[in-house]
């Protein structure tokens, strides 16, 4: 059972100077389990995943990723990425090399495998990502669905073990939201354990074991997706879901 | 008789130009270096390290060049450590560009999106890594203008090395100006010299500004 875990959280709380961004967070995240992480703007979400892959530090608590305690020495934040994979709501290619290259560097740098062997992966990833053409591309010659997907196979070119989403549609135009939605489908069902911060409630129901609400940094109410829409408990949550529920 | 401006005039105009362009290159990538690291010191992140630096900038940006080359000829001078004049001004040069260089480069290392390095720490790449393959290259588009605009400035500058008897091509200019009382002809061919090594370069460098304007507006 206890392999079963993949994230901890405990007791987690995070300020930005006076402002406390995390109050008292718990999370547990088994293998295999997909998140949708919601609320409204402000609520610390996006500091929480955040928090995962330790691109924020936390004040208090605890962090173990994969049975690794994430604290502040580079080596235990070395691990923790290694297993962790992140796609941006801004997508972040990195503009001065080509897809394929964005997709190698990382594998080479950090995993130190060959250049033959990080462009075999790159290539496969880019092929499932349905962008494998694409490869000889910069960043700018691709459209917002097309960079974010290069993102999303970017990151699992490092193979990891969950995946964690930042709201990776919201700077999408509205005919790309589909094509990026559907590659983070695909990869649900291959498996994937996934945390996504994301307003898309669709995706929520169709993919998510577990819909968690979040607001004023603190974890509100969290279910199963057909009850959380259908029966929310907290008058929060109801008020976030007829707000949000209204535009779509 | 003082002797007409001619080929041997000329000449010795001509070595104090390659003088000016051999203390520029020496001092520029001397600053380069040094730059290089003042920049990465100085967006290290390390509070104290940090502060070091900027003092270290604040003092050859807030005195005078003059000033510095007078420390490095004459007060090294009076420590006992007597320098050739080319080796003092080339030292005084490289320092003060690495305060300058290093601050321009710490303004396009700030410049390059926060996103990026948090896509290559994501990512599991070291402080290295996101420097060499992620920030310092589009961080070196962001400031190729400034970079050139100030060799402009330091191959101009050069000239302030006569004031410790180095003879480049400003001082060289005085020196057959002197001879030949001619100055209007001897400062025109020394003029023309610095606008043709300068000018190009000043071309280049606002083109790579347009250049660069058109990118970001896409």
């Amino acid at each position: 059972m206890q392999d079963q875990i993949l994230i901890e959280m405990k007791g987690v709380q995070k300020w930005y100077g006076g402002y406390q961004a995390l109050r008292n967070v718990d999370l547990t995240v088994r293998r295999g389990e997909k998140i949708v992480l919601c609320g409204p703007s402000g609520s610390g979400k996006s500091t929480l995943i955040r928090c995962i892959n330790r691109l924020e530090a936390i004040q208090q608590g605890s962090i173990v990723v994969n049975g690794h305690r994430l604290d502040d020495s580079i080596k235990a934040i070395d691990v923790v990425r290694q297993d962790v994979g992140m796609v941006f709501q801004s997508f972040n290619l990195f503009p001065h090399m080509t897809v394929l290259q964005n997709c190698m560097l990382a594998p080479i740098r950090a995993r130190r495998i060959s250049k033959t062997e990080a462009e075999a992966i790159a290539r496969k990833y880019l092929e499932r990502v349905r962008i494998g053409d694409q490869a000889e591309k910069y960043p700018a010659q691709l459209s917002g669905g097309q960079q974010q997907r290069v993102a999303i196979a970017r990151a699992l070119c490092m193979q990891p073990k969950v995946m964690l989403f930042d709201e990776p549609t919201s700077a999408l135009d509205p005919e790309m939201v589909k094509e990026v939605l559907d590659t983070m489908i695909g990869l649900a069902n291959d498996g994937m354990t996934m945390i996504c911060v994301t307003h898309e409630m669709g995706f929520a129901r169709q993919v998510a074991d577990r819909v968690i609400f979040m607001a004023d940094g603190q974890i509100i109410e969290e279910g199963a997706p057909d009850a959380f829409f259908r029966n929310p408990q907290h008058a929060r949550t109801r008020q976030f879901l007829g707000e949000i529920l209204a535009h779509h | 008789m003082a002797p007409h401006f001619g080929l041997p005039e000329f000449g010795f105009l001509l070595r104090g130009l390659q003088w000016t362009m051999l203390l520029t290159l020496v001092a520029f990538a001397g600053g380069c270096t040094a730059g290089l690291a003042v920049a990465l010191l100085r967006t290290c992140g390390h509070k104290g390290v940090e502060w070091i630096v900027r003092i270290y900038i604040g003092i050859f940006q807030g005195t005078p060049l003059l000033l510095q080359l007078f420390v490095v000829y004459y007060g090294l001078a009076l420590t006992g450590l007597k320098l050739e004049a080319f080796v003092a001004v080339a030292i005084g040069f490289t320092v003060n560009a690495s305060a300058f260089l290093g601050e321009i480069w710490r303004g396009a290392i700030q410049a390059v999106p926060r996103g990026q390095t948090e896509a290559a720490m994501a990512l599991g790449l070291h402080y290295s890594s996101r420097m060499r393959d992620v920030v310092l290259p589009q961080a070196t588009r962001i400031s190729l203008p400034a970079t050139i605009g100030y060799l402009v400035q330091l191959i101009k500058g050069t000239s302030l090395a006569a004031i410790v008897g180095f003879i480049e091509l400003a001082r060289a200019g005085q020196i057959v100006s002197n001879q030949t009382f001619q100055p209007l002809l001897v400062f025109g061919v020394v003029g023309a010299m610095y606008f043709i090594l300068c000018w190009p370069l000043s071309w280049w460098g606002s083109r790579m500004e347009a250049r660069l304007a058109l990118a970001s507006q896409r």
